[in-house]
């Protein structure tokens, strides 16, 4: 199959066409694996600003008592969203649930730690700290394991 | 919530009943009655509880995990007293080096727990594709330090015993200037701190160096027993203190004076 890329500045959201001689069952079932593909921005707001931020762009997602904030490297905002629907939206190979109240993107971590408590620390893009709960230890393992089965489909 | 508290209730309820089996079972045989005094069959499921629970407070971490696990200790600590207290009276000298057991053997589970931790920890950083970082209680980094402190601990305080020995056979007056005076108070203390100071500013605070350094007084004060009359154990002290002293001094200027 042949498979083009065309960049158009100043798009937020990728959008996918499939030329095709005629319509197939195997066609469908790929629109619609393409349309659930979480690559769309994210709807986050400061004040009276309103802006869609790409995914990349944000180190964690956490909740803080008013609602759910968004941290990326410069500035926070505020989401509408719970982290529930955020997770639905978000890349499951790049951001995970850490703990109840807080989703971070894997890809910005540089450092991992461990208190004498038993607490985990990771640290994002070398500055923010982020609190791992126990429980969810075993279900960052599982992503990362999954982002890097991925990559290694993709290089091969 | 409503899960977690079955799971706790279970389990205390499945180690009461094993804990009072037990008593029923071993009491006689340590207190050499017929049978278990009713205080002691209560005293007994009540640790049998304690002891079922005693993974859970794990399940947590930071400030639960500690407070949990602090309350678990002292629970089981109190019921492990007065079950004591009925098997031995109150002999303080007993009870406290039962109670200390206990203490180690919550040390020894913590520092397990930890341990494994550590191990996820490691996954997490590799996964992420970051430095491993070091090894649990930094063993690894340890282990370049071992025959020094095997030389230092126990080699060279064997050779200066046996030469003082094979030295002054005969004599009618013993003087133990090298394994009594310069040992003790030369030899380990520098030794000790200086290994410690330059293990500190290699690798941190490394707790199993001077662990090993004790374990080495430990075997040479039972060796020396077989050629000497001399009290060693004083030397534990000083290994501990040269060692661990040196190796906080040597990660304090670490962290004091970055590598450049």
């Amino acid at each position: 199959m042949e498979v083009e890329i065309k960049v158009e500045p100043g798009r937020l959201e990728p959008k996918m066409v499939i030329l095709a001689g005629e319509d197939s069952e195997e066609l469908r079932r790929l629109a619609e694996q393409l349309s659930r593909l979480p690559l769309g921005p994210i709807p986050v707001s400061r004040g009276e600003e309103k802006r869609l931020l790409p995914q990349r762009e944000f180190l964690r997602f956490y909740t803080d008592g008013k609602g759910v904030s968004a941290q990326t490297a410069e500035e926070t905002f505020a989401v509408r969203l719970r982290l529930y629907e955020l997770e639905e939206r978000l890349d499951a190979t790049r951001f995970v649930r850490i703990s109840n109240g807080e989703i971070i993107n894997l890809d910005r971590v540089t450092a991992v730690d461990l208190s004498l408590s038993g607490t985990i620390c990771m640290t994002l893009d070398g500055a923010v700290h982020a609190y791992v709960s126990r429980r969810y230890v075993k279900k960052i393992k599982e992503t990362l394991n999954l982002g890097r089965r991925r990559r290694h489909e993709e290089s091969e | 919530m409503k899960n977690l508290n079955r799971v706790w209730t279970v389990r205390v309820s499945a180690g009461s009943v094993l804990g009072l089996l037990a008593c029923v079972v071993l009491v006689p045989y340590v207190t050499l009655t017929r049978g278990a005094a009713p205080l002691e069959c209560l005293l007994c499921a009540g640790l049998g509880g304690t002891a079922g629970a005693a993974t859970l407070p794990f399940a947590d971490d930071g400030k639960t995990l500690l407070l949990r696990s602090g309350i678990h200790f002292m629970v089981t600590s109190a019921l492990f007293l007065l079950l004591m207290v009925q098997f031995y009276g109150w002999d303080w000298a007993v009870l406290l080096l039962l109670e200390g057991m206990l203490a180690l053997l919550y040390a020894l589970i913590w520092m397990g727990r930890w341990i494994g931790w550590y191990v996820e920890v490691m996954q997490l950083r590799t996964l992420l594709g970051l430095d491993a970082g070091p090894s649990p209680l930094k063993w690894r980094e340890t282990l370049p330090y071992l025959p020094f402190a095997l030389l230092l601990c126990l080699i060279l305080p064997l050779l200066l015993r046996w030469a003082e020995h094979e030295i002054q056979r005969g004599s009618f007056l013993e003087l133990p200037v090298l394994s009594g005076v310069l040992y003790p108070y030369v030899f380990l203390p520098v030794g000790g701190f200086f290994s410690g100071v330059s293990l500190g500013k290699r690798q941190g605070v490394c707790p199993l160096y001077p662990a090993l350094c004790v374990v080495f007084v430990l075997v040479f004060v039972r060796m020396a027993c077989f050629f000497s009359n001399m009290a060693d154990e004083m030397l534990v002290l000083i290994a501990v203190f040269s060692t661990l002293g040196g190796n906080v001094l040597g990660w304090m200027y670490r962290r004091a004076v970055p590598k450049k």
